[in-house]
């Protein structure tokens, strides 16, 4: 698979951005300036990004729980990401959303999720609708191993394997649902398998290894591209914090994380970089200051956003309905 | 005037939006060469052709989240799900998917979609396949629910939630399919949120929507030869909800009865109870009452569902109560 | 005590294959099904325990777990006690184990990839290998029944493994100097600048095969060779391709379901003697019998070598004729005579 230098710094710098809008998320959780739950995709990074690379601005794609990275990849706003974590009113969602509801039409991003496995179904409308129109689009659908104990995953999975959909199935297998491991919550460990059921590809890679996910997802998009339907792709990987953040991740074998924090997919990217002489050690530290003040950007952005007036709380419930409010 | 059934008034509403717009498909379990459980679309296999006119696989997750999915990327599609009991089984494409993406995300996702939703008993069909659970739905904001009791409605209707761009559960009564009504030659679009005032009276209102407007009338009838002059409002839309039709009409009459064949227990006649309770309370000059099924599943023999179901002869009761 | 090992690789069976080409998959359950089959097969006819590798999957607790269940385990079942790295070096490990422990046979489960993991660490116990799909060269397909009989038969120790084993060649790939790995069917360089996804099937980036044997009925790059030149296992040396370098056109099943149009040149004998140097002018990888495994950038030296240091392979068929004839089924000469009584003296 062909793939430029150029690509394989766009890659890497949109690890970074994951890295770091994640650390700062965790570090403004903790601070208390973010309400609510957050599930912070740290240690995922090569999946969402070595998908992503695949896409176009018209593909879709949807989210889950643990979406920020997903976004980011598929080429969200930093700033609004933030302002929304924080609630304000200049948030993707006008602080009506929150961490797990950040959606952009325009670039495709239809939506971070909070119901466990709804992404099925509706990458799988994604998909009919890009059959409908006639396009080359794609739909990537991403989603936990958790998930696919869910009907919607049977549902979504046969629907888009029956009409021949233009879906990309892609499972990020970090080995647990919420505190329970994949080995108490399904009986196979490999989700992939659960594609010959489907009658579609099913195929493991290494979630870690951003060339890997890259390549498999690649081949995928131009399947889907061609109109010869769906396929699963299993990646690999872990989540380096807890389900949530605050969650004490009792459930964790100990050594675990730390068998994986040695396979963390940034360093890995970086030596590769670094090895085959696709970047200098200054373009690394120059990346990593560009980020860092992007990520301050967001943070400042944030910050100095309003918080939404109450009234807009009443709209967009409907397209053309404003509800009544309550006087106080 | 001609008369057309209600079923083809649901047919003729999807059939003149398809025509005007390439982007409206309908999808659902046997909606295709089979034309529907109920007939509902047939023939439009052969107009319009498999790409649009689509068979599911009994999957009623798939249906609602292929219908938000596909609305979410620019289609206008109608999913057909064929009892309202099968509701459940897509519940959260509904409540937590359809009703919820626009707001939570600001507005960032608009979707022009529409669930049809056969409901109701009086067919033996018993629990599973007869309920009538427009509160559940009614309930939800984000969700648009209309519920035509006629077919000059059923196609105003029908055309208006295709062209929302909003998810628009539209009800649909499983005994009024072969009902035929008298329709204008040229059928129009029925705006949302305008109730329908059947028959004009004087003396008690009686709210009501669906399969029950047909049992108001006939009891307004019987109870006119008792001399009380009942008016009869047929919502049509439950949300948005017609409130100035019926406090007008609450102001004129003094009297409310409001019937719908839900179980009557959190029932949405309750809610057009309380909203005259709360905010016409002095208008009125007796309580408030209502008239709904009983508070039991819908049985299947023949005898008990009569039973368990409101009938005319229960709401001239329910209304001569009150005088 | 006759013993036996088993090992199953948990990952093998569902790679990018299934997506570029048309290649088998099999679920891990279905590796337990035949996991149990080799341990019946081989306790019915005198092996007392079986080692079988840890995984991910717990194969081996699953078939202990089923075996006993259902009240038809005989033998001793071992899962080795071992570091687990979820790798191929769990593969490497507890092949060494099983050697340590002078286990009579091995039998494995798996691609060309898992075998060419075991050859890294067992050089004297006979290896039998199966195939869990259709699609590789070196393990073949066998019935899970029949190949614990031919394990039991090769662990016995009754018989003169010279009767059906022979020892394989490998190429053994050196950088600077240093053995740096092996392959036991082929080496490819590719221009895939990653190890990515591991497998390879595009042919437009392949720029060299070598092969130890090569065969038309063979699948993969081997078969390239072996639609010009049919080298046999045990034939004393082996041969390289140019690809994309001006050959003539071959068609050739490079992967399950894909038989493609091929530029290759002349194949060049590699005997034991030979040694290939080969100096990168670009960022590339080889591939180890069909996996992309070593990255490297240009101006590097490796240095090719066909040598007949592989594991010592087992012909099953070969070895279960061995047993007929010299009365190895012959039910008094094994434990089955025992079982057999048994159950008439229910």
């Amino acid at each position: 698979m062909k793939i430029s230098n150029e690509q394989l710094k766009e890659m890497y710098l949109t690890m970074l951005k994951i890295r770091k809008f994640e650390t700062r998320a965790m570090d403004k959780f903790a601070e208390g300036k973010i309400p609510g739950f957050v599930h912070l995709y740290l240690g995922e990074e090569a999946v969402a990004t070595g998908a992503c690379a695949n896409l176009r601005k018209d593909d879709y794609i949807t989210s889950t729980h643990r979406g920020h990275g997903h976004i980011i990849a598929k080429g969200g706003e930093l700033n609004y990401m933030m302002a929304e974590l924080f609630g304000k009113e200049d948030g993707y969602c006008r602080g009506k959303g929150g961490s797990m509801h950040i959606a952009d039409a325009s670039k495709g991003i239809l939506g971070a999720n909070g119901i466990v496995g709804a992404g099925h179904n509706i990458a799988a409308g994604a998909g009919l609708a890009i059959q409908y129109k006639g396009t080359d689009q794609v739909c990537v659908c991403f989603f936990g191993d958790a998930s696919t104990n869910q009907s919607t995953f049977h549902e979504g999975l046969n629907l888009a394997s029956i009409w021949k959909l233009p879906v990309v199935f892609v499972c990020e297998n970090n080995g647990y649902g919420i505190s329970v491991s994949q080995a108490r919550h399904q009986a196979i460990t490999d989700v992939s398998v659960r594609a010959t059921a489907y009658n579609m590809p099913g195929v493991t890679v290494d979630g870690n290894d951003v060339f890997a996910v890259y390549e498999a997802v690649g081949e995928a998009v131009a399947r889907a591209r061609k109109g010869q339907g769906p396929t699963l792709i299993e990646c690999k990987t872990y989540r380096f914090r807890g389900h949530f953040e605050g969650d004490p991740t009792v459930y964790r074998p100990s050594g675990e994380l730390e068998a994986w924090l040695k396979k963390d997919p940034i360093p890995r990217m970086e030596n590769y970089l670094k090895e085959n002489n696709v970047i200098t050690e200054e373009e690394i530290k120059k990346m990593n200051a560009d980020v860092d003040k992007m990520i301050d950007d967001a943070n400042a952005f944030a910050d100095n956003s309003k918080v939404p007036a109450l009234e807009s709380a009443l709209e967009d419930v409907y397209t053309d309905i404003v509800e009544e409010g309550r006087i106080r | 005037m001609r008369t057309m059934t209600y079923a083809e008034g649901i047919r003729e509403g999807m059939r003149k939006k398809m025509m005007d717009d390439p982007n409206v498909l309908l999808f659902g379990e046997d909606v295709g060469k089979f034309g529907g459980c109920f007939g509902v679309s047939a023939g439009m296999f052969d107009e319009f052709g498999d790409r649009r006119v689509r068979d599911t696989p009994i999957s009623e997750g798939a249906i609602i989240g292929a219908a938000v999915g596909s609305a979410a990327c620019g289609l206008r599609p109608i999913a057909e799900l064929m009892f309202m009991d099968f509701a459940t089984v897509g519940m959260d494409q509904i409540v937590n998917q359809a009703a919820k993406l626009r707001y939570m995300t600001g507005g960032k996702i608009t979707l022009p979609m529409v669930i049809r939703l056969p409901e109701g008993g009086g067919v033996s069909a018993a629990a599973q396949h007869s309920q009538s659970l427009e509160a559940w739905l009614a309930h939800v904001p984000g969700l648009k629910v209309v519920y035509p009791s006629n077919a000059q409605d059923a196609y105003g209707l029908m055309v208006t939630a295709i062209e929302d761009d909003n998810p628009v559960i539209f009800i649909e009564n499983k005994t009024l399919y072969a009902v035929k009504s008298e329709v204008e030659d040229e059928l129009k679009a029925v705006p949302f949120g305008k109730a329908c005032v059947k028959k004009e009276g004087t003396d008690v209102t009686i709210i009501t929507y669906g399969k029950q407007v047909l049992d108001a009338m006939k009891a307004a009838e019987a109870l006119a030869k008792d001399g009380i002059n009942a008016e009869v409002v047929d919502l049509r839309s439950l949300y948005p909800l017609d409130k100035e039709t019926i406090f007008k009409s609450v102001e004129k009459t003094h009297k409310v009865v409001v019937v719908s064949e839900e179980v009557k227990r959190g029932a949405f006649s309750g809610e057009i109870a309380s909203l005259i309770a709360e905010e016409c309370f002095y208008e009125c000059d007796a309580p408030i009452k209502r008239v709904g099924a009983l508070n039991t599943p819908v049985p299947f023999s023949m005898g008990l569902e009569n039973y368990m179901l409101p009938n005319d002869k229960d709401i001239e009761a329910t209304v001569k109560s009150l005088f | 005590m006759t013993s036996i090992g088993i090992v199953a690789n948990p990952a093998s069976g569902k790679d990018i294959r299934r997506l570029v080409s048309h290649a088998t998959v099999i679920d891990n359950n279905e590796k337990i099904n035949i996991v149990e089959r080799i341990v019946l097969g081989a306790q019915s006819l005198g092996v007392d325990k079986v080692y079988i590798m840890p995984d991910s999957y717990n194969i081996g607790y699953r078939v202990l777990d089923k075996l006993k269940l259902c009240e038809e385990l005989k033998c001793e079942i071992e899962v080795i006690e071992m570091m687990r790295t979820d790798s191929m070096d769990d593969t490497v490990s507890a092949a060494k184990y099983m050697e340590k422990t002078k286990v009579g046979c091995i039998v494995t489960l798996g691609g060309d990839g898992t075998n060419r993991a075991v050859a890294k660490s067992v050089k004297s116990t006979p290896l039998i290998t199966i195939s869990t799909g259709t699609n590789n060269v070196y393990p073949v397909m066998l019935e899970g029944t029949v190949v614990g009989m031919a394990a039991a038969a090769v662990a016995s120790g009754k018989f003169d493994v010279r009767l059906f084993t022979a020892r394989d060649k490998v190429i053994e790939i050196y950088k600077n100097d240093e053995l740096k790995d092996i392959a036991l069917i082929d080496a490819v360089i590719s221009k895939d600048v990653f190890v990515g996804s591991k497998a390879i099937w595009d042919m437009e980036t392949i720029e060299k095969i070598f092969v130890t044997r090569s065969h038309p009925a063979s699948i993969g790059f081997s078969a390239v060779v072996g639609c010009k030149t049919i080298i046999y296992a045990h034939d004393d040396f082996g041969a390289f391709v140019d690809i994309n370098n001006g050959g003539s056109f071959i068609t050739a099943p490079i992967a399950a379901g894909i038989v493609d149009k091929i530029s290759a040149g002349d194949p060049e004998i590699l005997g034991f003697s030979d040694e290939y140097e080969y100096v990168t002018k670009n960022r590339g990888t080889i591939a180890l019998d069909g996996e992309r495994e070593i990255e490297f950038s240009d101006n590097q030296r490796f240095v090719f070598k066909i040598r007949r240091n592989g594991p010592l392979h087992v012909n099953a068929v070969r070895a279960l004729e061995t047993a007929q004839k010299n009365g190895f089924f012959i039910a008094n000469n094994s434990d089955v005579s025992e079982l057999f009584q048994d159950n008439i003296g229910r």
